[in-house]
């Protein structure tokens, strides 16, 4: 393999057939589920973790 | 740049702690906020998620359909398809607006056309832009120049029994090979679609129908169009699950992650009466922007205005506040 192949050769390879999921009138790819996923924990996160402290002025 | 802030900006806090004065300014307690600090974090942070993400994952990398690909792949599909041009029955000579003037191919709302309200701004015609014009343009084979020759010289009403009388026995042989089509009265119809085949395969239609009189060839929709009247592209995108039925809106190539956020507007596409109706975009269309100015509404819309009561997530982003003032607030 050639130096700028390896170069454009990611270490994860996603171009390959996507798996889906069926359910009912409801179709969404695998890729599309895990990052709703991701969305909902950063929200989550986002409102369960403690917001930083500012020092109080006055 | 570090600017002040309230301690607590929510309305209800400063209503409570601090009564406004006659002047309008903030009475209650500052907290320093660095607006620049957090600007540039949130920035490198998203550069670094940016460049790491896509060396780890790439990104797609599906190959471009063009002319010669698919005249080369699927012969038969190719020369199918030009029959359909060349008779004036593919689904780009039937659109309307903006390509064709066909009255009643347009979706509507009510008595409203909106596609033909902006006319034909892209006038093509399949047979002269798709089939004639580059054979024409692109001479070197003399029996396909006596096709051309031939059909030109034939009147319209005979140009469509030859081309229709085609595209009908094309569709009847089998697996639409045209080497197995009933013989016929079909004029210089198989040379000239022979021919464009060979242009096809050669490379050079892609070309022939990108020339656009200038230097720069960036306008790609008679290639495009004349692709996407043929099955092979909706084949291609049927097997990534880009098709309109398979919630394509929202799905990408291979294994990544689609515009996921499309949800709502692929979804009525999957339900009656959307799946079933040749009026789905204008329906869609008008779903969406109803359901759009709902949302614009929400503070003036008795009920929906009060779900934060029911569901009280602020509780929880302010839940220092509440803990330190009682429950009774909301």
């Amino acid at each position: 393999m050639m130096p700028l192949q390896l170069l454009a050769t990611s270490p994860v390879n996603l171009n390959h057939r996507g798996h889906y999921l069926h359910w009912g009138v409801i179709q969404i790819s695998v890729a599309n589920l895990v990052v709703i996923s991701l969305m909902l924990l950063l929200f989550a996160a986002a409102l369960l973790l403690p917001f930083p402290k500012g020092r109080a002025s006055r | 740049m570090t600017t002040t802030a309230p301690v607590a900006s929510s309305p209800v806090v400063r209503a409570e702690r601090a009564p406004q004065p006659s002047d309008g300014s903030w009475q209650g307690r500052n907290r320093e906020y660095d607006l620049l600090k957090e600007f540039v974090v949130a920035l490198v942070v998203v550069a670094l998620l940016a460049a790491g993400l896509a060396a780890l994952f790439s990104s797609p990398d599906e190959h471009q359909v063009t002319l010669t690909s698919w005249s080369t792949a699927a012969p038969t599909d190719f020369v199918a398809t030009a029959a359909t041009e060349l008779d004036g029955t593919s689904g780009t000579a039937t659109y309307g607006a903006p390509y064709t003037r066909t009255p009643d191919a347009a979706q509507k709302i009510g008595p409203v056309s909106l596609q033909h309200i902006a006319g034909v701004t892209h006038p093509i015609n399949t047979s002269t832009d798709f089939i004639t014009g580059p054979l024409a343009s692109l001479p070197g084979d003399p029996t396909v120049s006596a096709a051309l020759a031939q059909w030109t010289a034939a009147s319209a009403a005979q140009q469509q029994s030859w081309s229709g009388s085609y595209d009908a026995a094309l569709q009847k042989a089998a697996g639409n090979d045209p080497a197995k089509v009933a013989p016929g009265s079909y004029g210089p119809v198989p040379t000239m679609l022979t021919g464009l085949l060979r242009l096809a395969q050669a490379g050079r239609l892609d070309g022939a129908l990108l020339l656009q009189g200038s230097f720069y060839q960036t306008d790609y929709t008679k290639p495009l169009l004349f692709i996407a009247d043929g099955s092979y592209l909706a084949d291609k995108g049927g097997a990534e699950h880009l098709a309109g039925e398979q919630w394509g809106m929202m799905n990408e190539t291979g294994s990544y992650p689609g515009q996921a956020w499309l949800w709502l507007y692929t979804f009525w596409y999957q339900v009656k009466p959307f799946s079933t109706s040749g009026n789905a975009d204008a329906l869609v269309m008008v779903v969406m922007t109803v359901l759009s100015i709902g949302l614009i509404s929400v503070p003036f819309l008795p009920g929906i205005r009060s779900i934060p009561k029911w569901i009280p997530v602020h509780r929880i982003i302010w839940r220092d506040y509440y803990r330190n003032t009682g429950s009774s607030t909301s």
